[in-house]
Parts: C-alpha cells; sequence; structure tokens
C-alpha cells in the first residue's frame, strides 16, 4: 500500500495530542470510517461537538488523511501488523494504533462489502417472473393453438438503483433447453463447491 | 365451417372452370410462386398469349385461386368443408378434386408462410454459460466471489441478438427451480384441460 506523502503528514497531523486530543481521537476514527460506510453520516463531522474546540483546518486535514488510510487498509485486506507499522512510522502513540486497529477490525468487513460493489459488471440477475399463455389466433392465421411462456428476467445494473427487465418468450421446447442448460451449470457448480 | 366468396371473386375464378385441367394445374403451380414470391407479370403474359385472353383475366384468375388457398389454409378448414365452399363455384369433379390435392399438400407452406406476416415476440434462442471466480478489481483485492456469466441469444424477425448477464450460484439455484416449476405447470391437469378444449 502507497500513500502519498501529504496524507502521511495528515496522519502523523492526526497522532500528535497536541492537535487532535485523546478523547477526540477514537471520535474521529469512527467518523472516517461511518462516512464512508454511510451515505447520510457524510458530513456529520463538520457538526461534531468534540471538534468545535480545534482547529478546522486541522481537523479537516486530519479527517481526509484517516478517510484515505482506512479505504486503502481495506482496500488491500492489511492485517493489524501492517497497518501498526504504518502508524508507528507516523509516529503514533501505541495507545492510539490500539484504538485505530479495534475500530478497523469491526469496521472492516463493512468496508470490503461495499468496495466489492464498487466497479462495473454486466447486468446482475436477482429474480424471474414467467407467464404461460395459449396462442389461438392472430390477425393473419386461425386456429394457431400453442402454448407460450413469456420470461422476464430483473437484473441489477451497478450504478443504478432500479432493476432493468430482460423478456423473451419461448416455446415449450425451448423453455425445456434452457431449463437444461441452467441444470447443467447447477450440477457443475456442486461439484465444484464439493473439491 | 365454409368458405364464402363474393361475386368478384367468383367472376374471376369463373374464367378457370372452362380450362383444361392441365392448364388449371399451371394455373395452381402460378398462385404458389405468387403466395412465395409475388407477382409476375412475364408469365401472365405468356399464359394470356397461349389461352387467347387477356392478361387482367389471367392475373384475376391466379389471385382468386390464390385467395382461395390462403383463406383456406389460415382457417384451415378440413376436407368435407372446402370441398363444399368451391361447390358453388362451377368446377367439374375433376378440377375440384385437383384444388382439394393442392389445398392439402401446400397447405403447411401457406401457413408457414403467413407465419412470417404476423407478430413476432423476440423468442430465445440458445444459452451460454460459464463460471468464474473474481479475484479483485480496482476498489477491492483478495476477493473470492464465485460468478456465473451468460450470454443469452434471442431472435426476433430473423436477427439474432445477444445480451450478457451474469449471477451468482444463489440466484442461478433459484432461477433453475422457478423455471422448473413453469415447465411443469404445462403438463398439470388444468393446463391440459384447457388446451384439449380448446381445440
Amino acid at each position: 500500500m502507497e500513500l502519498s506523502q501529504s496524507i502521511l503528514d495528515g496522519l502523523t497531523l492526526a497522532g500528535e495530542t497536541s492537535h487532535i486530543p485523546d478523547k477526540c481521537f477514537s471520535v474521529l476514527v469512527t467518523r472516517a470510517f461511518d462516512g464512508i460506510l454511510d451515505e447520510r453520516h457524510k458530513q456529520l463531522i463538520a457538526k461534531d461537538p468534540s471538534f468545535r474546540s480545534l482547529d478546522q483546518a486541522v481537523v479537516k486535514e486530519a479527517y481526509y488523511s484517516m478517510v484515505a488510510l482506512v479505504s486503502e487498509a481495506s482496500k488491500h485486506d492489511l492485517d493489524i501488523n501492517s497497518i501498526s507499522s504504518v502508524l508507528e512510522e507516523c509516529k503514533y502513540t501505541n495507545e492510539r494504533i490500539d484504538v485505530f486497529n479495534k475500530v478497523f477490525t469491526s469496521k472492516k468487513p463493512l468496508m470490503q462489502i461495499l468496495l466489492s460493489s464498487v466497479g462495473t459488471s454486466p447486468p446482475h440477475i436477482v429474480d424471474v417472473n414467467w407467464r404461460l399463455d395459449y396462442y389461438i389466433k392472430n390477425n393473419h392465421m386461425e386456429r394457431v393453438n400453442e402454448a407460450v411462456y413469456l420470461i422476464e428476467l430483473k437484473t441489477e445494473v451497478p450504478g443504478t438503483s432500479e432493476t432493468k427487465d430482460v423478456q423473451f418468450s419461448c416455446t415449450q421446447e425451448q423453455l425445456q433447453d434452457l431449463v437444461g442448460k441452467l441444470k447443467d451449470a447447477c450440477k457443475c457448480l456442486e461439484k465444484i463447491s464439493q473439491m | 365451417m365454409l368458405l364464402m366468396f363474393d361475386d368478384k371473386h367468383k367472376n374471376h375464378l369463373s374464367f378457370l372452370t372452362d380450362i383444361d385441367i392441365s392448364v388449371l394445374q399451371e394455373f395452381c403451380k402460378i398462385s404458389i410462386e405468387f403466395i412465395k414470391k409475388g407477382a409476375n407479370t412475364k408469365v401472365y403474359q405468356s399464359a394470356a398469349q397461349k389461352l387467347g385472353v387477356s392478361a387482367e383475366t389471367v392475373q384475376n384468375g391466379v389471385e382468386g385461386l390464390m385467395y382461395l388457398l390462403t383463406e383456406s389454409s389460415k382457417l384451415m378448414i378440413n376436407e368435407i368443408d372446402f370441398q363444399d365452399s368451391i361447390l358453388t363455384l362451377g368446377f367439374s369433379e375433376e378440377m375440384r378434386q385437383a384444388l382439394l390435392e393442392l389445398y392439402l399438400d401446400r397447405r403447411k407452406e401457406v401457413r408457414a408462410i403467413l407465419n412470417q406476416m404476423s407478430m413476432e415476440l423476440p423468442h430465445y434462442h440458445n444459452l451460454e454459460w460459464r463460471f468464474d471466480v473474481e479475484l479483485a478489481s480496482r476498489s477491492l483485492r483478495h476477493q473470492v466471489t464465485p460468478t456465473v456469466t451468460m450470454k443469452l441469444h434471442t431472435e426476433e424477425n430473423g436477427t439474432t441478438s445477444t445480451q450478457v448477464l451474469q449471477t451468482d450460484p444463489t440466484n442461478l439455484v433459484h432461477l433453475t427451480s422457478v423455471l422448473e416449476e413453469a415447465l411443469q405447470e404445462i403438463k398439470s391437469p388444468y393446463c391440459r384441460r384447457i388446451v384439449r378444449n380448446i381445440k
């Protein structure tokens, strides 16, 4: 994990008792995580009463460095030792390192879940609806008499909150073919999971 | 169910009643070609010259025959009804037999052509799938996320289009079970009863 010099400077700032007193430090760390994890908490640090007495520029710098460290550490799946060494380089005291590590271990899984949903992927199927119709006639032909299935696949596209639908029709044979292929895929999955 | 002809149709077809049976069979072939590929005016000209009538009469005769064929195929009328319908047109016994044979032979073809004219929904053509494991992305390293990537081929009016979709193992199993249920539904007694009764 590479952190830029400005972030390391900001971290050092956050570690100094003269700038961020001890009781404010754990709040800072928790806010850094919550600000990323929950949209609604993003601006809370600005209104937080514990930081009102401090220099706002310092708070701002400390906060963004903490956020950068938190997201990079979660991204690279660092363990406690690697983070501790980074923080030691920034001249953190052992208590502050422990405070950070405690919050980090509890919130890391949530951060990773959030990060895994960032990115592009093809539309992800989440549900399927079907309908069985009996096709009797149309305006060119009578006595058609066929069974037709209308299938609708509900997909989620990363980035949009609404589902997109994929619709198509099929006859009984085509549906049998489709279901056969899906069952093959399921069997393949089972075999792999047993390995 | 009997076919109804109005006077204009009867007029057009009346020209065909006085001709030779072999000529009638020629006309049958021409009308089938008309259904498949559209009108061929050169053939009309040559036929008109051979028979000594105007090209327009020939064309009307062919179109009348074509109308007879398409309407009967569309309604899927059975032999007896077909024979009864053409009784009033004034064809001889032999000719009626020939027309009946033509109808029964070509019925499927004509219906296939009529099918192409009707509305079509995009229908399933093929599904390809593969099993992937996502190891890392720009935003997160050290992942082990199983995914199933699928390519769905659908066809509409002759053009195939493909779509790449993705799902995870849980949703794949859910998808398979729901669609299997759908497949079972058509074999249920209720659906069978409906299908039997609508015939």
